[in-house]
Order: structure tokens, then C-alpha cells, then sequence
């Protein structure tokens, strides 16, 4: 309880200084408030889009996106990192392919993807679902190729079954390097939405950092960047918070 | 006890390991080894690093494959991992995301018989090493030496027919490997598993076993068996003349040439 009072308190500190140097910054006129805005001109900006109704249909519709592009991607990227790790045949056949994509950045699959799918929802989901799975397949393979001999040994000499060994061994001792994955991967989920938002979206935060450019609105621009700043601390922190509770035994 | 119903005995015959070691070199872990284990017998391999007796025993457990030769449990040859044979390992390979009863659980699932009486066996074996109470607590939250203690539950309440043990007290204090030792000899004399048990510490195979095989590196084979006569229970603080002279003649062949740690 003291504890997480102590962290709120040094979150507010901390805050409200960046707010008080930022205010003093964009008030010295070195430079014009058309470029930098100061923290009230943030603010006011922040309440017209709230007022206009964007601020959060724009929140919805990015969150919409990651969630569904994390989903597919989270998915794919478990189940072919423990079949990539544990299958033999699976690994031969696939694994060289995967290690050839993991250098491609998802920034340089935007516009195949607007080819593919056009400017719809399919193309974001795509970018998405695609940097999301690369991490958690690379995580999870790694997990899964290397769980402890002793636990396979354990397993067999006390009579499991080579599916019991997978959903009972396999999975919970790949759980930890799943979860650096997935935490990983929702990082990486809004990079890649902002990615594909900004080169053609008509909605969504990236969208509206990209309009505000168009009218060299600066201080909208900075709720954007406030709102992906915000939404990326508490989705990690919530993550942390799950996979603490999920793999408990790792910190024991 | 009727000899022909008793089970767990260990015919090992001419088994010889060899392993592949780079540039077409072979290591000899295990030179051609006879031994017989008796059914319900408490048996310890004795020896430096390097002697092959714990290869011999993951040959036993069939883990490692044998290069010749043969060992049969009961007649029949070990060609694999067996469930019969039980193993507790030195690193505990408790499962870290099961409680303490969901660990002897895993080890019942394979029994076909009712979930109730899964529980029932369960809850019974690890009242029968001491942990009545902390079944739900998972193996992260427990000591080194309650940890063992699970691991003895979740391998007896199989009732194996031969039980491996690879260093299992190795990693524990003095204490708490003593009391291990009571717990150990208490469960073993009720079930009348034959036990086949790894060591260096002199001490621990006189206190545990009737018979000690004493063996030696560079290859690995046995070098002396020993009968262990004295009655039980055998205790640190209680030895006698012919404990010493047993524990001397072993420490003392042990430093021999050949026989020294790698």
C-alpha cells in the first residue's frame, strides 16, 4: 500500500515538472507557439476534439485496430513458435522463411499492404498482426526450444503422455518467455498502427496526428502524441501486471 | 517375505557405455558392467565425478541407451523410459506451475481410476513425508528439503517397482539432509521399493544401503562392492567400530590413482 502510494506520488512529481519546464520553454519566445504550444494550448485543444466527439472515436477505433491486429498476430505467433520449437518437420519446413522476414520492417510493408487491402481496416490489421506475430513467435520459440531436460525426464518417467507433456510441461514452462513476447509484441502493436494510420486512414490517432499536420496544428498534434504516450504506459503496465500473476512461479 | 512374489529386481548384464566425443574419439562412461540388484534392495553407487554411476543409473531409468549388453527389470529388457521406474532428480524437476498436491496429481493422471481417489492417494503421500498442510503451496514457497519431499511423494505414490535416485540430497545442508534420511528410510521401509541411489558422500551410502558399489573414473567401472551389515536404523551420531572401518576403506580406495576426481 505505501509502496504503490510512494509510486503515485513520484509519477505526479515527475510530471508535473516536465509540465512546469515545457511551460516555461514554450512561454520564453525563443521560439513561436505555433511550433511548440504551451501546456494550456495543449489542453484547450484536447477538450475541442473531446468536444467535437474525435478524441475519443479516434481512441476506439485505434484500440479496435491494435486489439484485433495484436489478437491475430498473438496468436499465430504462439502456436507456430511452440510447433516451430517442438515439431521438427514444422521447423525444417518454415523457420528459414520466418528468420528471412524478421528484418523486414512493418513500415516497408504499409504500401503492399494498401496494394493488398487498400486503405480499409484489412491493411492495418495486416501491419499489425504482422510485427505483433513476429515477436511473439520469435519469443516463444525461443521459450519452448528450451525448456529443462529434468522436466521432460520428469514428465516421461512419471508416465505422461507426449500431449500431456505438451499442455502440461511444454506450455507452462514456455509461459514466462510467451509473456516477454506478448508485452513485447503490444509495443509493438502501436507502433505499427501509428505506422499504417499515417499513411492512409481516415480515423484512428495516427490519422489525426497526420490531418493536424495538413493545418500545421501543433498543439492537436501533441494530444495525439499525449494520448499514444498514456495508452502505451498503461497497456504495458497492465501486461506486466497479467503475466506477474499468470507465470507467478518465475519470481518465486 | 516369499521371494517369487517380490518385484524390482535388476539383472544387469555385460552393459557398456560409450559416448561420441568430437574428432571420432569415444569416452568410455561405462566399461562392461555385471551386477545383479535383489528385489527390495537399497543399493548405492558410490565414486568421483567422471565413475559413470549415474550413467549407469540413467542407463537403468532408460534415459542413455546401452552400447552392449543388457538390463532387464523383472526379466524384462529396459528399452526406454518406464514408468515403473521412478526418478527423483537432483534439481527436485518438481514442476514450478503446480502446487505441491497438483505435482502428485500429475504423477497419479495416468492411473485409471477416479478423481476422488486421485485426491485421496494425493493428500495420503504427502502426509506421509511431512507436508500435511502445504498442499497448496507451489514448490517456489517451499524449502530445498521440502521440495525433496514432494518429490518423494509425487515418486512413491506411484509405488514404482524401482526407485532411481541421481545425488538427491546433494544441494541440502548437513541437517536437513539427515532428517531427509529418516524420511527416505521410513517411506522405503514401508513400501520395499528396490532403490538404486547415487552419491559421493561416503556417509550417506553406509547410513542408507545394504550394499555400496564403489566405483572409479577414467573408464568407469566398479571397483569393490560392499556389504553394509550393521542393523537399522544407522545414525551419524551413533557409529560404530565397523562403520569407521568401512568409511575408511572407501574414502581410502577413492584416493587411489584413477579413482581421482576429474
Amino acid at each position: 500500500m505505501l509502496e504503490a502510494f510512494k509510486k503515485v506520488g513520484q509519477l505526479v512529481l515527475s510530471l508535473s515538472g516536465v509540465v512546469v519546464i515545457w511551460s516555461l520553454f514554450a512561454n520564453s519566445g525563443f521560439i513561436s507557439q505555433n511550433l511548440f504550444p504551451t501546456p494550456g494550448q495543449v489542453w484547450h485543444a484536447a477538450i475541442d476534439l473531446y468536444q467535437d466527439g474525435v478524441l475519443m472515436s479516434d481512441l476506439r477505433i485505434s484500440l479496435t485496430r491494435a486489439a484485433i491486429g495484436f489478437s491475430i498476430g498473438a496468436s499465430l505467433g504462439i502456436l507456430l513458435g511452440l510447433l516451430t520449437a517442438r515439431v521438427k518437420i514444422v521447423s525444417i519446413a518454415i523457420e528459414p522463411f520466418l528468420n528471412l522476414l524478421r528484418p523486414i520492417p512493418a513500415i516497408a510493408l504499409v504500401p503492399v499492404a494498401i496494394v493488398w487491402f487498400g486503405i480499409g481496416e484489412g491493411s492495418k490489421y495486416f501491419v499489425i498482426s504482422y510485427t505483433v506475430f513476429l515477436a511473439v513467435w520469435l519469443n516463444t520459440h525461443a521459450g519452448a526450444s528450451d525448456v529443462a531436460s529434468t522436466y521432460i525426464r520428469a514428465a516421461r518417467s512419471l508416465g505422461a503422455s507426449r500431449t500431456r507433456e505438451f499442455f502440461e510441461v511444454i506450455i507452462p514452462a514456455s509461459a514466462p518467455a510467451i509473456f516477454v513476447g506478448l508485452r513485447l509484441g503490444a509495443a509493438l502493436a502501436f507502433l505499427s498502427l501509428v505506422a499504417a494510420e499515417l499513411s492512409g486512414a481516415s480515423a484512428g490517432i495516427g490519422f489525426r496526428l497526420q490531418d493536424a499536420r495538413q493545418f500545421i496544428r501543433t498543439d492537436r498534434m501533441f494530444v495525439g502524441l499525449i494520448q499514444l504516450g498514456i495508452l502505451g504506459a498503461l497497456l504495458d503496465a497492465a501486461f506486466a501486471y497479467t503475466g506477474r500473476r499468470l507465470v507467478h512461479w518465475e519470481n518465486a | 517375505m516369499d521371494t517369487q512374489t517380490k518385484i524390482g529386481r535388476i539383472d544387469i548384464k555385460g552393459a557398456e557405455v560409450t559416448f561420441k566425443a568430437p574428432k571420432g574419439r569415444k569416452i568410455e562412461a561405462l566399461v562392461a558392467t555385471d551386477l545383479v540388484i535383489e528385489a527390495g534392495s537399497f543399493i548405492s553407487l558410490i565414486g568421483p565425478s567422471g565413475c559413470g554411476k549415474s550413467t549407469l543409473l540413467n542407463a537403468v531409468g532408460g534415459f542413455v541407451p546401452l552400447t552392449a549388453g543388457t538390463i532387464e527389470l523383472d526379466g524384462e529388457p529396459v528399452t526406454g523410459i518406464n514408468p515403473d521406474v521412478g526418478v527423483v532428480f537432483q534439481q527436485y524437476a518438481l514442476f514450478p506451475w503446480f502446487t505441491a498436491l497438483g505435482n502428485v496429481m500429475f504423477a497419479l493422471k495416468r492411473f485409471k481410476i477416479s478423481k476422488e481417489e486421485r485426491l485421496k492417494r494425493a493428500y495420503a503421500a504427502l502426509k506421509e513425508v511431512g507436508l500435511e498442510g502445504r498442499e497448496k503451496t507451489f514448490p517456489g514457497q517451499l524449502s530445498g528439503g521440502m521440495r525433496q519431499r514432494v518429490a518423494l511423494a509425487r515418486v512413491f505414490v506411484t509405488s514404482p517397482k524401482v526407485l532411481l535416485m541421481d545425488e538427491p540430497f546433494g544441494a541440502l545442508d548437513a541437517q536437513t539432509r539427515v532428517a531427509m534420511h529418516e524420511i527416505l528410510l521410513r517411506i522405503w521401509e514401508a513400501h520395499r521399493t528396490t532403490v538404486l541411489f547415487v552419491t559421493h558422500d561416503v556417509d550417506e551410502a553406509l547410513i542408507l544401503s545394504d550394499r555400496a558399489h564403489i566405483m572409479s573414473a577414467g573408464p568407469g567401472r566398479i571397483i569393490e562392492t560392499m556389504e553394509v551389515t550393521q542393523e537399522r536404523p544407522r545414525h551419524v551420531d551413533n557409529i560404530g567400530p565397523d562403520f569407521l572401518t568401512a568409511r575408511n576403506h572407501i574414502i581410502r580406495l577413492l584416493r587411489q590413482p584413477g579413482a581421482e576426481d576429474h
